[in-house]
């Protein structure tokens, strides 16, 4: 009686949690391209009583958005589009995938993890269509389709997953306000940023804000920084070979960007706290520092996702701008982007999965959500006024102007290294250790591997 | 004559400071905890929450009215305001209107700006700007200033997670999802644990001893080895992912230390009751359940208080064998785990739901407590 009892309790709890999902944006107005929708809702096939399961990373806010999107889907299809997140998401899908019960769709946050699945057999290739369509309408769209594509279980390469919500790596965020107080310039060459750097350590200000606590993670912003520093010092192949260890961790090249990013955080009157105080602190509250009073410091290197972070009354784009890091006048390497990004696949293949992988590429799947958070779409087809702000849309522009794109090169290389050795050297390396002994001790865990 | 019964020692007084520092030791964190939960997410990044206990002068900074707010007095553009509409009020010492020169101003002071317009703060946080010419821009004046401001606190952070509409409704549902999870979860590995515990021992059968060793033995296996492959065996045999997977695995994991905890306690009951139960007559079953099970009482109790713990609180047999990719199930821990956001930055939200996660387990502890100890302890002492 009492198990009976606790059982209705549960589906009554259930069925309450079921409630209709409601279209965020009617159909039609906003900056939203509801033609390319309609069309598709038109010829959209019916799917009434399937359900499509997708997985991912997304917590709150930004699962409610997403869920935002798939209404929309359901809305086309009468099909039921369920979103479930989880912090945990690169453990789950490998222990689901393994077990058989694996979602229909998964977005991973990184392409390494979906090229390990690809290899198991266990994800569905998207096709030939859906890789012309990458190609064609994604800005950098060959970049992308190589990002996409990862052996099967028989060691051919196919295409597998298209990019969605992109971030932007090496932006430099400051206070304008600030600025303008002591009067600085906004630097066009990494030569004026490191002249702007020891201008302000010469006012008696501190120049940057660096946080590479991140938990168990601690360490990937420091990859950030050197990834920045290789594009900046060598050309994208030399930087794609060091990804794929064509070209060893130790080589001098690296050592070179390493000890690019040690100019800046190795000198105790360049970061806030000094440099033994980089390690220490959270990457979530390092921002903070450019908007005390008196500010702490005056720049802040971050991806795009950085505005989560900032105290809640600082309006993105009138107390806070960015600046795209600058490379090298010497060196004319133009301005290479790079990024990171969460790639959906198909894990469990149905005709209601299929049709959502289609939807996700109509320009307002991307829309609904970029509307709401800082979302990014390489997407050329998308409309630049859907951004939420200003800032978010001059990101998007830089996204779409890009010739050359690369992806977070520690996502790329294989866990052990990118998201781990790499992360601890780089902690290692700004406590002090010698650039060359992290370099030797990296290439060495990943020769372990081979 | 020292040790004459009802005398103090003096080491009683050593005993009670010790466990009064352990005390204390032990609830810091909670304390910490505690007071974080009250306090906003900028207030936790920018002080810690020892400080907000007390009033602290502090370097603030905000935004004047925005220019559109604007009135024309005598001809003058005015914008006035308080820099205390938004957070609670304290003493100005000194305040300024650049970032470089946080201090130049006494309160009261009235400052020529660059654009020729004029800007006083007072002690009682008002300020007023005026100027000849209107007011540009789209974004208020910043002013800087040092004040001693008292603590602070909010509710804001218990609001959000128990009566936001965004929460709320998932925080019910995961709060009656986790109670079907932990209540059948407690009481299966019981029932099968008493009968079991009886068997070893009290009833003679060859490899008795055997069976008690293997028990001992798994008490020291890691769960995470069994995830994969019991779950692969739950889909093969058709349960898949839910209550009854989550029911069976928290069982399982959890009968070890059941079996042997209450085996213990059973043990050392009296001989003579049990032989003399049987001499006149008495099946096994009879006696367990007329003469075990009542005296088992306090070891079945603290047994439940364990298990009811560890399941409340799990998330990792959770998320394999319960959460599955339709979001129809889910548990507090989840939930609570989903609400700190993308990157994981929300301490305030952590705070609070450490709090509101933490009462139905406590409620649970100090209804059975007093049986916790004494079964923890039965079979040790005697």
């Amino acid at each position: 009686m009492k198990f009976h009892l606790l059982a209705s309790v549960a589906g009554l709890a259930l069925v309450a949690g079921a409630a209709n999902a409601e279209l965020k944006f009617p159909v039609g107005e906003g900056p939203f391209s509801w033609d390319s929708y309609t069309a598709w809702a038109e010829s959209a096939p019916d799917l009434s009583g399937q359900t499509v399961t997708v997985s991912g990373p997304w917590l709150n806010p930004e699962d409610g958005f997403f869920r935002d999107v798939l209404a929309y889907f359901e809305e086309a299809t009468g099909a039921k589009a369920v979103y479930t997140g989880s912090d945990g998401f690169e453990q789950q899908i490998v222990i689901d995938a393994e077990a058989g019960s694996a979602p229909n769709i998964a977005v991973f946050p990184q392409p390494g993890l979906a090229a390990v699945l690809a290899a198991k057999g266990q994800m569905t290739p998207l096709g030939d269509d859906m890789r012309q369509w990458v190609a064609d309408n994604y800005a950098a769209g060959q970049s992308w389709v190589d990002l996409g594509t990862y052996p099967d279980q028989n060691g051919d390469p196919q295409f597998y997953g298209f990019f969605y919500n992109v971030n932007l790596k090496s932006l430099v965020w400051y206070s304008p306000d600030n600025f303008d107080d002591a009067g600085y310039e906004l630097p066009g060459t990494m030569e004026e940023l490191k002249a702007l750097t020891e201008q302000i350590a010469a006012d008696g200000e501190v120049p940057w804000c660096i946080g590479l606590g991140s938990g168990a993670a601690t360490g990937w912003p420091a990859t950030d920084w050197v990834e920045d520093m290789m594009l900046r010092t060598q050309p994208p192949e030399v930087y794609d070979q060091w990804v794929s260890n064509e070209m060893p961790f130790n080589d001098e090249r690296v050592i070179e960007a390493i000890e690019e990013y040690g100019w800046f955080a190795r000198n105790d009157a360049f970061v806030s706290g000094g440099s033994g105080a980089v390690s220490s602190t959270d990457f979530r509250d390092s921002p903070k520092g450019l908007f005390t009073s008196p500010p702490q410091c005056y720049l802040h290197r971050q991806a795009s996702f950085a505005t989560a972070f900032f105290p809640e009354d600082v309006v993105p784009g009138e107390d806070a701008d960015f600046f795209y890091l600058p490379g090298f006048a010497e060196k004319d390497l133009g301005n290479p982007v790079l990024g990171g990004g969460t790639v959906l696949a198909i894990t469990d293949p149905t005709p209601g999965a299929e049709a959502l992988m289609e939807f996700l590429t109509l320009p307002i799947a991307s829309e609904v959500f970029m509307n709401q958070s800082g979302f990014l779409a390489p997407h050329k087809g998308v409309n630049l006024d859907a951004y939420r702000d200003e800032i978010l849309r001059k990101q998007g522009e830089i996204l779409l102007d890009a010739t050359t794109f690369r992806f977070d090169g520690s996502d790329l290389m294989p866990a052990a290294v990118g998201a781990g050795t790499f992360w601890t050297g780089m902690v290692d390396y700004t406590g002090g250790k010698d650039a060359k002994a992290v370099a030797d001790d990296i290439q060495r865990s990943w020769d372990a591997l081979k | 004559m020292d040790n004459i019964a009802g005398h103090k020692s003096g080491l009683t007084w050593a005993v009670h400071l010790s466990v009064a520092f352990l005390v204390i030791l032990w609830l810091f964190p909670t304390m910490g905890l505690f007071v974080s939960s009250f306090r906003t997410a900028d207030q936790i990044s920018s002080s810690g929450w020892w400080k907000a206990l007390f009033p602290t002068e502090q370097n603030i900074v905000i935004r004047g009215a925005s220019p559109s707010e604007q009135v024309q007095v005598d001809g003058m553009y005015v914008i006035e305001g308080s820099v205390f509409d938004s957070r609670a009020s304290g003493d100005i010492a000194h305040w300024g209107t650049s970032s470089r020169e946080i201090d130049a101003y006494k309160p009261g002071e009235v400052v020529e700006m660059r654009d020729g317009s004029t800007i006083t703060l007072n002690e009682d946080g008002t300020y007023r700007m005026e100027n000849a010419a209107e007011f540009e821009g789209s974004r208020g004046q910043r002013i800087f200033f040092t004040a001693t401001t008292p603590p602070e606190f909010t509710l804001d952070n218990y609001e959000f997670m128990l009566f936001d509409e965004r929460n709320s409704e998932g925080m019910s549902k995961a709060f009656f999802s986790t109670l079907t999870v932990t209540i059948p979860a407690t009481v299966i590995p019981i029932l099968i644990a008493a009968f079991a515990a009886y068997a070893l021992a009290w009833m003679e059968f060859p490899g008795r001893a055997i069976l008690i060793a293997c028990v001992v033995g798994l008490l020291v296996v890691p769960l995470q080895l069994a995830l994969i492959p019991l779950l692969k065996f739950h889909n093969n045999i058709g349960i898949g992912k839910g209550y009854l997977g989550v029911w069976l695995a928290h069982t399982g994991f959890g009968l070890p230390l059941a079996i042997y905890l209450l085996r213990n306690y059973m043990v050392g009951l009296p001989r003579d009751i049990i032989e003399n139960a049987k001499v006149d007559g008495a099946t096994d079953f009879q006696i367990f359940v007329k003469i075990i099970l009542p005296l088992s009482f306090p070891a079945l109790a603290s047994f439940a208080i364990f298990q009811f713990l560890w399941t409340w609180n799990d998330l990792l047999v959770a998320m394999v064998f319960l959460i599955d990719s339709s979001g129809q199930t889910t548990v507090m821990t989840k939930q609570i785990v989903e609400m700190l956001g993308t990157r994981g930055g929300d301490w305030e939200i952590l705070a609070t739901a450490a709090f509101i996660s933490m009462a139905v387990p406590i409620a649970v502890f100090f209804a059975m407590q007093r049986y916790l100890v004494r079964g923890l302890l039965a079979g040790s002492v005697k």
